[in-house]
């Protein structure tokens, strides 16, 4: 076997472990389970740690929390319910929010632009398996673009509702009103664009 | 906008809220006196859509994804495995208990573990060829093993053989017996008898026990009524059936063959 070929078995090896339902993988105590996560999973959970909390040492110590959570909740995870993207964002940002209760830290202003090895691998294989993704992103896509900028500012960004409020110069009883509109859009979008694919799948046999 | 609309506005203001920073306490309470009122909304009603929405703006857009730092990861994943050492093994039982198949199948080996550890000494034909792996044991899980000879105490029972095996510390240990005539267990039983001078004055009892058949030997657990200090010798007699206190019935066997120096209440020919 040449080289070449030995290294993109490799490449196809490491893209085939990503695809792995690890969730399952963990609640059926998969030996090197909780590596497999963080193999996966640990760069979206240290992003969005990092969105909420900036500072390093307070980060590994929520990032570390976080992942526990996420292997000892494995169990729990339904995926008839939640993609499993989901299902550990939501874990993440609920425990980052927690633990950003306690702490009482504001946002870290830092930028992002940390090294982004093998991120193109691990963005491609959420990408393919995770058609969740796609459908949300069709419905951001279909909010207009005050509408996106907002949602970028608090669900990605992290800002507080007062912060936005600041920001965009406008009443922070809108931005409540404006940011729940939103989401109840994208609920009810992601609701009805799952429902069609379910239905072109079950359509294409 | 109807009182109870507004009041519901209010409740998804909150809930969207919740999902993206952490409530005020008097938020936190205004949400739960809310949730009461309209019991068909759970906390975390947006947390999904934000959850989703959130990881969709990463992997979409890779200059907002960071790599975790090599040096957190392998911290993470050191941390992890020392503070589950102990949590696999528990794991695998845990598993074995939450799999029916696995659990009926687990009860059932458990069930034939414990008859076969009660059958084991009273199934005497066949329990002398465990007697390597019962001393193993016993050797394995004790320092202070002593082992003496059987000895007859008269001309009746010359042709007896066999061995004592005992743990002071482990307070446990077996007898092994060949040649000893068998009993009618309805009028009389062999009984095991423990010296030890230092704490006890008379000999303590060590258990009962029949001779079935004489064309193999038999082995025999010995368990004391009292704690033992340190046994000094070990003697063998014939009783009523279910055993004696103090045993006034002259000596078959003892272990070793000098009888054991400072062995108060115990006499040649009684105990």
């Amino acid at each position: 076997m040449s080289r070449n070929v030995k290294n993109q078995a490799n490449i196809d090896n490491k893209a085939a472990k990503k695809d792995v339902a690890i969730l399952d993988l963990i609640a059926k105590d998969h030996p090197g389970s909780f590596e497999m996560l963080i193999e996966k999973y640990g760069n979206l959970v240290w992003s969005i740690g990092k969105k909420f909390l900036g500072n390093q040492s307070d980060l590994e110590d929520a990032v570390q929390e976080v992942l526990i959570a996420i292997w000892k909740s494995a169990g729990k995870f339904d995926p008839g319910k939640a993609s499993e993207i989901t299902f550990v964002s939501m874990i993440a940002r609920r425990r980052f929010i927690d633990y950003l209760r306690k702490i009482t830290k504001h946002k870290s202003e830092d930028s992002m632009d940390d090294d982004n090895n093998n991120i193109h691998l691990y963005k491609e294989s959420l990408l393919n398996q995770e058609t969740d993704l796609a459908l949300v992103k069709s419905a951001i896509e279909e909010l207009d673009a005050d509408d996106q900028e907002l949602l970028n500012l608090s669900v990605y960004q992290g800002y507080s509702h007062s912060e936005i409020s600041d920001i965009l110069n406008i009443p922070l009883g809108t931005v409540k009103t404006r940011i729940r509109r939103n989401l109840m859009k994208l609920k009810d979008a992601f609701a009805t664009n799952k429902l069609q694919s379910n239905v072109i799948q079950l359509n294409n046999g | 906008m109807d009182k109870r609309q507004e009041k519901l506005n209010n409740l998804l203001d909150l809930l969207a809220t919740r999902s993206c920073q952490p409530l005020s306490y008097t938020e936190k309470l205004e949400l739960n006196h809310l949730l009461d009122e309209f019991p068909e909304y759970t906390p975390d009603y947006f947390e999904d859509i934000a959850a989703l929405a959130d990881s969709t703006m990463y992997v979409h857009d890779e200059q907002n994804l960071s790599s975790m730092p090599e040096s957190t990861k392998k911290k993470i994943i050191k941390n992890f495995r020392s503070d589950n050492e102990g949590f696999s093994t528990l794991q695998i039982f845990k598993n074995i208990f939450q799999t029916p198949k696995l659990a009926w199948a687990m009860t059932c080996l458990l069930a034939i573990g414990t008859s076969m550890s009660m059958i084991e000494f009273r199934n005497y034909e066949t329990n002398y060829r465990n007697l390597p792996v019962k001393k193993a044991l016993l050797e394995i899980s004790s320092d202070d093993l002593i082992e003496y000879n059987w000895f007859a105490q008269s001309n009746e029972f010359c042709d007896c053989s066999g061995k004592v095996i005992w743990s002071d510390d482990g307070q446990r240990g077996f007898i092994t017996l060949a040649g000893l005539p068998m009993n009618d267990s309805s009028k009389n039983q062999y009984q095991i008898w423990i010296v030890d001078p230092n704490m006890h004055a008379n000999p303590v009892d060590g258990g009962v026990f029949d001779i079935v058949t004489t064309e193999s030997p038999t082995i025999i657990p010995i368990n004391p009524k009292l704690p033992i200090g340190k046994a000094k010798g070990f003697a063998i007699t014939l009783e009523q059936t279910g055993g004696v206190v103090i045993s006034e019935q002259p000596l078959i066997l003892t272990a070793p063959k000098e009888r054991p120096q400072s062995t108060y209440g115990i006499s040649q020919t009684t105990i």
